[in-house]
């Protein structure tokens, strides 16, 4: 595979080290257009706020829950892209954080980026995550038949899953 | 009737959107059962004949996809991941495979790629005459152009037959590249279907696009603004209806769009008379990628052995599909089952627009708006 | 005459009457004619359940044209409606709205099942969210397998479906 040069994503990721020297645990560029960044999960309005004013990441693509029992943790995913911006339009920026297992509580990012509106309410209710300061955040798929626990956790298993 | 349309429309009253009902406004269950693609509920308030505002209520098709596609492998997860959409099923595939492919280290060869590009832009032409039926037929009431859509879908479906073995399900892309070559005539009808394709698709215009009763019904109906469309995340045609140029075969070229040449069809207004005209020019565009891949397809294998198991990362890849950016991150642990798939699809990602547009409007645009979105609730439910 | 035997005289002359009418009209042309009333005008309710509803619009397209059989999808009021097509995957959540959809129609009503994931689950049978068997909800008259099955399938099935009418008593 020929190299492409990965200045722009490498830009990224300074100016992003600069800015959160204690938050950003950890960055990684997977390959070209794809960026993942690993941070505390305080400071998620921050660097949220920071992504779309300086950088110009204007909205989230999607919101995923990662569910690891093994290490007693949940991980929620945020897909960052930019339109305003040609210049960085095609890369996808993952934002990771990871939240205790007993007690998934992480700040709402819908103030800044309100496209993240229903995948909040859908991690909410498959993952059990609450986002606190969310304006409507009540199930939004299984609302009025699913008394249950959230379904997507490893530990929850369905008996007919996977039977042949 | 010439009048001009936007002095036709009285003016909508000022109303505030609030939670709390005031005493003259009635909720309206427009239940999940109503003509139109799929089950969807939307509770409107109504003020007389204006919608304050409307609350979609999904989740009547939800079945689970990405819980179970924790239990099956990773091939045996192409059948059940590409029943979302079912009538644009190669790019929900083809979204699927791109990530196993880079975590695998595939390559597939160009013949591979090409014959990938000329089913899922076959798969864009009848997704958006199926579009074009339902819109047509069911929310504004043209029953021609209903039975046209799906007469002309049936010749594609024929060709995708005769390529893919299925009608609509093809399961046509496992991780590798695709199953079948080109079966022996399938140039010759293509290009003849092309043919006739092409001298249908004015007739489409005359009847239905440039029909002056739709174009009343949708100018200045639903006016997204580009910069609401960008802080909204919507994709697809809703996108490229408000101004935004934005689509991934340009942007991240896969399979063989990076050799091709083709345009992206952008409109300035936002309303929903644009988002059709977007879906139209882009059935244009897709007629010309066909004929040029046709024509340029490279001999050679078509196809890599993959491996049962996928190492372990974690990836994400996305194409362009007709309503929208499909993305899927697929994470593995080095098993043949993936550890988590997350699906992020045009469907669910365009459904914040929906309560968005509809405030102030009449409750006689509530469908225009709503067949003009493309949302199909089996691919936003999963 | 006394009040009780002229009510008992009457309840008894009616009974009898609605016996003869019954045994004319459910026997004969008089049969003939309700039976191929109905199914020569079956209209199916406006319900898209899941995928399968790609291939029911295909149907009801110039191709197989359903219309020569009676058969539009015209009416908006479900009272109206004869024929209710499952297609597809019926969710637990949707389970609650078909059955009132099911009790709203009036009789003669009928229904089919079509797709595999209708018939008994299909592709996604060990889904949490999904009930297995339609048949759970209401009767089902003709099942069609497939995933999702061909229009020619559908068509075939409203033929039998009509063949059933056809045979069946007007007084069930």
């Amino acid at each position: 595979m020929a190299q492409i040069a990965l200045s722009r994503e490498e830009t990224l990721i300074n100016q992003l080290k600069t800015r959160f020297p204690q938050e950003i645990k950890e960055t990684k560029i997977d390959r070209a257009r794809r960026v993942t960044v690993t941070f505390e999960k305080d400071q998620v309005l921050d660097i949220a706020k920071f992504m779309r004013d300086e950088l110009g990441f204007d909205h989230v693509k999607g919101v995923a829950g990662v569910d690891y029992p093994a290490h007693k943790k949940l991980e929620v995913l945020y897909f960052i892209a930019s339109y305003s911006k040609p210049e960085i339009q095609d890369i996808i920026v993952i934002l990771k954080t990871e939240l205790p297992r007993d007690n998934p509580v992480v700040n709402s990012v819908v103030s800044i980026w309100p496209s993240a509106h229903f995948h909040e309410r859908e991690t909410f209710e498959m993952f059990g995550v609450k986002f606190e300061g969310h304006p409507d955040l009540r199930k939004l798929l299984t609302l009025d038949n699913w008394e249950g626990p959230p379904p997507m956790l490893k530990d929850i298993k369905f008996p007919e899953m996977g039977q042949r | 009737m010439t009048t001009n349309p936007s002095q036709a429309r009285p003016p909508a009253p000022p109303t505030a959107v609030t939670k709390t009902p005031e005493p003259s406004t009635l909720d309206v269950s427009v239940g999940p059962q109503h003509p139109g693609s799929g089950h969807c509920r939307i509770l409107i308030r109504v003020d007389g004949d204006y919608i304050v505002s409307a609350d979609p209520d999904i989740g009547y098709v939800h079945r689970g996809c990405e819980k179970i596609a924790e239990y099956r492998n990773y091939v045996s997860n192409i059948p059940h991941l590409e029943r979302p959409n079912i009538a644009d099923a190669i790019h929900l595939n083809w979204a699927y495979v791109l990530p196993i492919e880079e975590l695998q280290g595939i390559d597939v060869p160009p013949r591979g790629r090409y014959i990938a590009t000329i089913a899922a832009e076959m798969n864009r032409i009848m997704s958006h005459l199926y579009w074009m039926a339902i819109m047509a037929g069911v929310f504004s009431g043209h029953t021609t152009a209903f039975m046209w859509g799906f007469g002309d879908r049936d010749l594609f479906i024929e060709l995708a037959e005769m390529l893919t073995g299925a009608r609509l399900t093809y399961s046509f892309l496992p991780p590798g590249g695709p199953r079948r070559d080109l079966p022996y005539g399938f140039e010759h009808r293509l290009t003849k279907l092309l043919d006739y394709f092409e001298k249908r698709l004015p007739e489409y215009d005359r009847i239905f696009f440039s029909n002056p009763l739709l174009v009343a019904r949708t100018k200045d109906v639903g006016i997204l603004k580009r910069e609401e469309a960008m802080k909204l995340g919507v994709v697809g045609p809703v996108l490229r209806g408000s101004g935004v140029k934005n689509d991934v075969r340009k942007m991240e070229p896969y399979g063989a769009f990076a050799d091709l040449d083709f345009e992206i069809p952008t409109f300035e207004e936002g309303d929903s008379y644009s988002r059709f005209r977007v879906r139209f020019e882009e059935m244009k565009q897709s007629v010309s990628i066909l004929r040029q891949a046709l024509q340029n397809i490279p001999k050679g294998p078509i196809a890599r052995k993959a491996p049962l198991a996928v190492p372990e990362g974690e990836a994400t890849g996305r194409v362009e599909s007709s309503r929208g950016e499909i993305a899927y991150m697929v994470m593995s642990d080095n098993s043949d089952k993936p550890y988590r798939v997350k699906i992020m699809n045009g469907s669910f990602r365009n459904l914040i627009a929906l309560p968005f547009l509809l405030r102030n409007v009449h409750v006689a645009d509530m469908p225009i708006i709503y067949g003009s979105l493309d949302y199909w609730p089996v691919e936003a439910d999963r | 005459m006394s009040a009780e035997t002229l009510q008992d005289f009457a309840g008894v002359w009616i009974g009898k009457m609605s016996e003869v009418v019954r045994a004319i009209t459910g026997s004969g042309p008089i049969k003939y004619l309700i039976n191929w009333s109905r199914m020569y005008s079956l209209w199916p309710v406006h319900i898209t359940t899941a995928c399968c509803s790609a291939e029911f619009g295909a149907m009801m397209g110039p191709r197989l044209d359903p219309e020569r059989f009676g058969m539009q999808a015209v009416a908006g009021s479900l009272r109206q409606c004869d024929l209710l097509i499952v297609e597809g995957t019926v969710t637990k959540k949707m389970a609650k709205r078909l059955k009132v959809v099911y009790e709203q129609m009036a009789k003669p009503r009928y229904v089919v099942a079509m797709g595999d994931c209708a018939c008994s689950g299909g592709l996604f049978h060990d889904s949490y969210s999904i009930v297995n068997d339609v048949h759970k909800l209401f009767p089902v008259d003709v099942y069609v397998p497939g995933c999702p099955p061909r229009p020619e399938a559908l068509l075939s099935a409203i033929v039998k479906l009509r063949e059933k009418i056809r045979r069946e008593e007007v007084f069930a």
